[in-house]
């Protein structure tokens, strides 16, 4: 029976999708806390201000991060919310958990927290919210006693790194993202559970350039599945996708009939780069100008398969719109070689660089994104210790400023100007 | 020349306990010694915390460091994500 009146949360019950009004109000039957969430958000949407308050000291012994403060400014009426703690537990690579495991930590959730979960949050962890203080002890106790899973990050941490699914399942995987995930999560420990740095920082795995993890919105140092030979034809499929015999998308779109698959119009048309063509029956790509959008793969991927020499694009410095806008991760490393065989070590060493430069010059609260636009990619990429190269500029042929240094000009910035205009007039 | 492991805790604790506002970030202990790497002082604030002489203060985004009896309460405040 609900505790508080909540007319205007109830008309959000009313439309034909979920509602987590709905999902609030079954949970509350169990955790009686949780009809003060929904109190306390009717009131918040009447007087249209939040009575959530953050931060302060909680957290469990040794660790800086993994959870998220939360206090309710109207405890009297909402007793149920006075603490409402959220927890993040660092989720598995590729998130593949046993449905006995998933019960177990629900089970432990409705034991010391509310019982809500949110699976999974945008930042990959498996997100518990609502506990009170005195919770957090023996709730961390079972969970990495009983359960072996831990925090994830949280505050000015490395955040829990995610990937793909990626070779596991995916035929488009061009590195491991799974095992380069769960490296880099095991090496990074300390970053993850104490702070680190100015600001939040993450990484996160995508085998192909389909992004599945949406890293290059999403992270500071995104690892994006590429290749540098060119695209394996089967020239056999393609004339099966044109005859009809395979359906395009893998069967996709099959819902509804398009009509004939037409590979000008659908693939061909389509590349961003116009490299490809149809020449005597067999389907051509200039894969010197291919950007790896993946379009053509996606649509016939019986006929054509990323290339055999395969590694991984770095893309530094996205970020959600907190202090100027959202962007994008900005290519820095167009191909490098992603391996456990050498254990990472060229991406871990590219990580560290992007780190202590950071942590250098970067502004409390600046994420290296927003550092690297202050500061200006010319002098990131110095400090990167990598050369310029077309691919760093957005557009090479309308845009070709070069700033020299001092010690690539000969004479430098000292030489004797007047001695070169006495022979050669401005 | 860099000051010792012990040494530059001397001077986080000294920093965290006279500077005017109790959470400091860990960019304010960097000047404790110019001559360190940030991620050396990083790990000796981080030291002090095992210690229990320095605690974690979280704003949920942003994690600063603070001597326990310079915070009055676990009340939180408000702040970004
Ligand atoms: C052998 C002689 C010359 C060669 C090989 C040459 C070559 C070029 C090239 C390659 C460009 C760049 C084109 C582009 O960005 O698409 C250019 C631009 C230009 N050239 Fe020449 N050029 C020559 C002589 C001259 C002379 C004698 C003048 C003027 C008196 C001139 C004026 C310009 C101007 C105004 C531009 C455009 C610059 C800009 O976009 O800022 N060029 N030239
Ligand atoms: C009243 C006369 C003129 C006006 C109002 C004028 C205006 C402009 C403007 C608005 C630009 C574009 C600047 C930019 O986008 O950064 C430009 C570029 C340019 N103008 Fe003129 N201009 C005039 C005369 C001339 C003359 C007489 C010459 C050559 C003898 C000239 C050569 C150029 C060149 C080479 C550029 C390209 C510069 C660059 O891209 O860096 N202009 N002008
Ligand atoms: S990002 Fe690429 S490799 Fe990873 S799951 Fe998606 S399509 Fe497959
Ligand atoms: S991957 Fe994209 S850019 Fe490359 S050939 Fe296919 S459609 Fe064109």
């Amino acid at each position: 029976m609900a505790k508080h009146e909540t007319p205007l949360l109830d008309e959000l019950e009313k439309g034909p999708w979920p509602s987590f009004v709905t999902d609030i109000k079954r949970q509350a039957e169990k955790s009686p806390q949780c009809w003060d969430i929904l109190g306390q958000l009717e009131l918040s949407f009447k007087e249209r201000i939040t009575h959530w308050k953050h931060g302060g000291i909680v957290g469990v012994f040794g660790y800086g991060g993994g959870i998220v403060g939360r206090y309710s400014d109207v405890p009297k009426r909402f007793p149920g919310v006075e603490h409402f703690h959220t927890i993040r537990l660092a989720q598995p690579a590729s998130k593949y958990y046993s449905t006995k495991h998933l019960r177990d930590i629900c089970g432990l959730w409705e034991k010391y927290g509310s019982g809500m979960t949110n699976m999974h949050g945008s930042t990959g962890d498996i997100i518990m919210l609502g506990c009170r203080t005195e919770a957090l002890e023996p709730f961390f106790y079972e969970l990495t006693h009983n359960f072996q899973q831990d925090l994830g990050g949280s505050g000015s941490n490395l955040r829990t790194p995610a990937n793909c699914l990626g070779q596991s399942r995916c035929e488009w995987a061009c590195y491991d993202t799974e095992e380069a995930c769960h490296h880099l999560t095991m090496h990074y420990q300390d970053e993850i559970h104490r702070p680190a740095f100015p600001y939040k920082f993450k990484f996160k795995f995508s085998g192909c350039p389909n992004d599945c993890v949406a890293a290059i919105a999403r992270s500071d140092v995104a690892v994006i599945g590429t290749w540098r030979d060119n695209i394996r034809i089967d020239q056999a499929a393609v004339k099966e996708y044109i005859a009809g015999n395979i359906p395009s998308n893998g069967g996709a779109h099959a819902g509804r009939d398009w009509g004939k698959f037409d590979i000008q119009k659908e693939v061909i048309d389509l590349c961003p780069t116009e490299c490809m063509w149809m020449e005597g029956g067999e389907l051509k790509i200039d894969d010197s100008e291919c950007t790896r959008c993946m379009h053509c793969l996606n649509v016939m991927p019986r006929a054509l398969r990323p290339g055999a020499d395969q590694g991984a694009t770095i893309c530094c410095g996205a970020k959600a719109p907190i202090l100027d806008g959202a962007q994008f991760a900005t290519l820095i490393v167009p191909f490098m070689k992603v391996s456990a065989d050498n254990e990472f070590e060229e991406l871990i060493e590219f990580i560290e660089k992007v780190w202590d430069w950071w942590m250098e010059v970067g502004k409390n609260r600046e994420r290296v994104g927003e550092t690297m636009q202050r500061i200006g990619l010319p002098t990131f990429i110095k400090v990167m210790d990598l050369e310029p190269i077309p691919q760093h500029v957005k557009e090479p042929r309308s845009n070709p400023y070069v700033f020299w240094s001092e010690d690539e000009v000969e004479g430098g910035w000292s030489r004797d100007v007047d001695e070169f205009r006495a022979r050669h007039a401005a | 020349m860099a000051l010792s492991n012990e040494e530059l805790k001397a001077a986080i604790l000294k920093k965290a306990e006279t500077a005017p506002k109790p959470q400091l970030y860990i960019k304010d202990f960097y000047a404790c010694d110019p001559d360190s790497k940030p991620r050396v002082i990083k790990n000796a604030a981080n030291d002090l915390v095992k210690e229990g002489k320095l605690m974690f203060w979280s704003s949920g985004s942003t994690t600063m460091y603070a001597m326990k009896d310079r915070i009055k309460n676990e009340e939180g405040e408000s702040g970004v994500n």
